[in-house]
């Protein structure tokens, strides 16, 4: 046996959104003293401000930590983060992959969530070892032996020796470090075989090119290794090899067990797919990894710049953000309404927000975003298949035989007394209801199969509403299926907006254009001139507002030659007017196109 | 010569009205209106040495109420600016006075002293709206008021009128309206009221307790005056001012024609030499500054020195703000304050002024100026643009639209 081998342990740290996932990272890194204490940011694995600011783990981090155990022993651990939503599945699978153990933390106050259960049957299809951690523990609401319980009824894995941990406080971190080093096995395989490694992560460095992180199953990688990837088929020249703690340390090889990174002047992280396995060109493993996946776009939106924002400036940032990130990618569009800009498809709705959210905050850009849509088949009279995600370009409706819809399984949990709403708030979006299960007495899980277009409007905010945010999901693409869906135009004075249309299912249609009528009426300022807001299908109009004209906008007196003061009433106006869009003769203020999106809670 | 015009602010009132923003006060000690006179005087001999090489053609004595003080000192004040400036022959000096607060004999000093016009804040000739307003005289007061004036010699009248204001219906309003034009004064000037932060109309309507007219009422009361006026041979010539033909004011014009304008006393705006500048509003600096200049017009050497900047040894005037105008900032003001009188702009002193057309400063606003003539919002006729009356309505919007011209170096 290679005894390094034996002193390795590669685990992650799996949980629901805030059951403290990144604060036990925190502390574990604290406790191996790799970060002084007073250096530390708070929850160091989430080094992007949006994740910071969300609580959320969106892009992982990896990191190498030397612990010295009970047994007088020093151990390397290879922490690999893993990202807590529901858009990066995939990500998270290969990450587990990656691994021999999963910390499994559970809320001590909040039990088992449907996310909790989504990592735990990931990390089981990879046959991982999973160490149940108890967490907030210090808090008066924790219950732990009711949530011990619930672990075992659910998962059906033994909870009765898991550490209750309190990682804000700092309370049980020993116990979990002294359980990695005595229940994750150390990983196997053979430094002398072929190279076979997988990557499970990338980034994109200015300097270096694309930094991959891997994980070494068998054989070696150095400096100077011609290496091929074996699902993209290509080959590179390894720069440097590392690993990262946290800083990249670099190192002169990587070998098999071990967890680190590799340059190899990549261009960019759609070259170096998550999944993908690494091998040398000369001496090439019989087989990749298993598990490999093309990441498919599942959402799409436009985005436009905002008034006054260029189209190149925009162009250079999604290039750059897309560098870094496979699943994203984008193309140009024009809108008649919103002139150039680009189509982009994504994981789901979160990765959306994100991306539209770092335009705006990485890189102070004004977007406009246009109605979020999935991708339809629409099968034409004579039997050709077009894939459209943009309401736009949907084919004129003689020609179409009929068009079918994604649906996503749905895993919805949620306590027990939200169950009549929920089932309603499902039914609502047209969700079929599959099988619905207590798995405690007081909470329930829901299975149901729903469109995802239903899904990507506001379905999470109004699942969050609805249950005073204790509710969670869960979803998977299944299936294409036959639907009556229909596109739905928005017209503001007789002229008709493409940025404001989407596809809808016929029975939403009426209910869908009257709420988005309303909410343009509520957005839009009135005007010199009375403004319609219709919403038709085709010809007919299904719902209409009438946004008012303003009858008095005037300043009576201007006293005593004090010009200055009006001058800045009238500048402040003006300001005012430049955050709108102005289609026509109409003028929309940017949120308008959010606004018409965002749940509503009073409906 | 250059032209100029001069305001005078007089802050003092008897009782601060509900709706009133203005810069005056109704509590301070009577010794300190003499005192306020003396500083007056100071800046007055002050400012006139800077503008000698202008001819003052207007003076507008404002407040506050500026018929609080003794009649004796408003003249003394006339006397003064006519010492230190180069006032012009036919000047038009206009006193702003308040019915209940004006005496024959204090019109009487007046006219001696040279004012030609009188501006008379009645507001209304309802007793209910003008008691709603806070106002301390009755419209029987401000009927004597007007005779008197009238005896006195003044033939050069205007009375200010108040609508959509509390209490006021609009067959009130009307007939307003038709015993002010009975009277047949030679200007008439009718505002519509503005709520403004601070005053005790702001804070009834924040607690509920002012009811105001909608926006439709308040337009249709604003298009009854001009219908009224214009059929009783008034020249509506600006948003909110009307008059005998020959009787606008030209002090009021110099503000819509980007005329020059010197604002003498507390808060006072001015603007000239390219310069927008406002005098503090705060009256112990005020005093301080000029009563320590001494009343002699030989500028107190301490003070001066006390008030010299650091570095270029220039004398700071207590001013609340001076703001150099940029060209676009000029631009823009040229074409609001021009866009409020009815005429419209004057094209081509606007091209002799700002060395280019309008629309070459506003390249992408052709279309919007064609779709707001074609909408009946504006005209453009024999080189004047303006607004409408309907345009009037919303001249704010319109206004704002001008607020970047388009400068290339």
């Amino acid at each position: 046996m290679n005894s390094y081998q034996d002193k390795i342990r590669n685990f992650s740290i799996i949980a629901h959104i805030d059951h403290g996932k990144s604060t036990l990272a925190d502390r574990i890194i604290e406790k191996t003293g790799l970060v002084a204490e007073r250096n530390m940011k708070e929850q160091f694995l989430d080094n992007m401000d949006l994740e910071r600011e969300r609580g959320i783990t969106i892009k992982l981090q990896t990191t190498r930590l030397v612990y010295k155990a009970k047994d007088g022993e020093e151990y390397i651990f290879n922490l690999i983060d893993t990202p807590g939503h529901v858009d990066f599945t995939y990500e998270v699978s290969r990450s587990l992959a990656a691994c021999e153990g999963a910390v499994l933390i559970v809320d001590a106050t909040q039990g088992v969530e449907a996310q909790t259960l989504a990592n735990v049957y990931l990390a089981l299809d990879e046959n991982l070892e999973i160490l149940p951690v108890l967490n907030k523990i210090d808090l008066a609401s924790a219950r732990p032996d009711e949530v011990k319980l619930e672990i075992e009824d659910i998962i059906g894995i033994d909870a009765s020796q898991a550490p209750l941990i309190s990682a804000k406080e700092g309370i049980g971190i020993e116990d979990v470090l002294e359980d990695i080093v005595k229940n994750v096995p150390a990983p196997k395989g053979d430094a002398d075989g072929k190279l076979k490694a997988l990557i499970f992560d990338s980034y994109y460095d200015s300097y270096k090119g694309v930094v991959i992180y891997s994980r070494i199953f068998d054989g070696k990688v150095k400096k100077g290794d011609i290496i091929r990837l074996m699902n993209a088929g290509k080959k590179y020249e390894v720069t440097e090899v590392g690993y990262y703690a946290p800083g990249p340390v670099p190192t002169g090889e990587l070998k098999a067990g071990e967890v680190g990174y590799i340059c190899a002047s990549i261009k960019q992280v759609r070259d170096a797919k998550v999944g993908d396995t690494i091998t040398l060109d000369s001496d090439p493993a019989d087989a990749p990894c298993a598990g490999y996946k093309n990441p498919q776009s599942m959402v799409y939106c436009g985005i436009y710049p905002a008034e006054g924002e260029k189209y190149e400036t925009v162009k250079d940032a999604l290039e750059k953000l897309q560098v870094n990130d496979a699943a994203f990618h984008f193309e140009p569009e024009t809108s008649t309404a919103l002139g150039f800009g680009f189509r982009c498809g994504f994981l789901g709705l979160l990765h959306m927000e994100i991306i539209v959210e770092r335009l705006e905050r990485e890189f102070d850009l004004g977007v406009v975003t246009t109605s979020p849509s999935v991708i339809y088949k629409v099968v034409m009279n004579d039997g050709t298949v077009r894939m459209i995600q943009n309401p736009t370009n949907l084919p004129n409706i003689m020609e179409i035989d009929h068009i079918e819809e994604p649906i996503v399984k749905a895993d919805i949990m949620i306590p027990k007394e939200y169950v009549g709403s929920i089932m309603e708030l499902c039914q609502d979006r047209r969700g079929k209801m599959i099988h619905m299960e207590y798995i405690t007495e007081t909470r329930v899980q829901l299975h149901y199969e729903i469109p995802l277009n239903e899904v990507i409007y506001d379905f999470f905010d109004a699942l969050k509403s609805k249950t005073r945010g204790y509710g969670s999901l869960d979803y998977e693409f299944i299936r294409y299926e036959k639907s009556n869906v229909v596109k739905l135009d928005v017209l503001l004075n007789k002229e008709l907006v493409d940025a404001f249309s989407m596809i809808v299912h016929e029975s939403k249609a009426v209910a869908r254009g009257r709420f988005v009528c309303e909410k343009l009426k509520e957005i839009i300022p009135m005007h010199q001139f009375e403004v319609p807001i219709q919403a038709a299908i085709g010809q007919k109009v299904i719902a209409r507002e009438t946004v008012k004209a303003y009858r008095k906008d005037v300043i009576a007196k201007c006293y005593g030659g004090d010009i200055s003061r009006k001058k800045k009433l009238l500048e402040k106006q003006k300001e005012g007017k430049k955050r709108m869009r102005q289609f026509g003769t109409v003028e929309v203020p940017q949120e308008a196109f959010t606004a018409v999106l965002k749940y509503d809670d009073n409906k | 010569m250059k032209k100029l015009g001069i305001y005078i602010h007089i802050p003092f009132c008897v009782r601060k009205c509900k709706y009133c923003d203005f810069l005056s006060f109704d509590s301070l000690k009577e010794d300190v209106k003499g005192r306020y006179v003396n500083a007056l005087f100071s800046e007055i001999k002050m400012q006139g040495k800077r503008f000698q090489g202008y001819e003052a053609d207007t003076i507008f004595i404002g407040g506050g109420t500026p018929t609080v003080v003794q009649a004796e000192y408003i003249a003394e004040i006339v006397e003064c600016v006519k010492e230190n400036f180069h006032l012009a022959e036919a000047a038009e000096i206009t006193i702003e006075a308040n019915p209940g607060t004006v005496t024959p004999e204090m019109l009487e000093i007046y006219r001696k002293s040279g004012v030609n016009r009188l501006s008379i804040g009645v507001q209304s000739l309802d007793d209910k709206v003008l008691s709603a307003l806070g106002r301390i005289h009755t419209a029987e007061e401000f009927r004597n008021t007007y005779f008197a004036a009238r005896h006195a010699g003044f033939n050069n009248i205007n009375i200010d009128l108040m609508f959509a204001v509390p209490l006021q219906t609009e067959e009130i309003w009307e007939k307003t309206l038709k015993e002010a034009i009975r009277l047949k004064p030679e200007h008439i000037s009718f505002y519509s009221l503005q709520l403004e932060e601070g005053t005790e109309f702001y804070r009834m309507y924040k607690e509920g307790r002012l009811t105001l007219a909608d926006d439709d009422t308040d337009r249709r009361m604003y298009h009854t005056a001009v219908k009224m006026l214009k059929e009783a041979g008034y020249h509506h010539y600006e948003i909110s001012n009307a008059a005998k033909p020959g009787f606008e004011s030209r002090h009021n014009m110099k503000y819509w024609q980007f005329d020059e304008y010197i604002g003498l006393g507390l808060g006072a705006s001015s603007f000239t030499g390219g310069k927008r500048f406002a005098n503090t509003s705060i009256m112990d600096e005020y005093l301080a500054f000029y009563e320590g200049m001494g009343t002699g017009g030989c500028p107190n050497f301490d003070v001066l020195c006390k008030n010299a900047d650091p570095v270029s040894g220039q004398i700071i005037l207590p001013q609340d703000t001076v703001e150099k105008n940029t060209e676009a900032d000029s631009i823009f003001e040229y074409i609001f304050t021009g866009l409020r009188l009815t005429s419209g702009i004057d094209l081509a002193r606007f091209k002799s002024i700002f060395g280019k057309n309008l629309q070459d400063y506003y390249p992408d606003k052709a279309a919007y100026i064609k779709q707001m003539i074609a909408s009946g919002f504006m005209f453009c006729e024999s080189g004047f643009l303006g607004l409408t009356l309907s345009g009037i309505d919303i001249s704010n919007g319109i206004m704002s639209e001008f607020s970047e011209p388009y400068i290339t170096d």
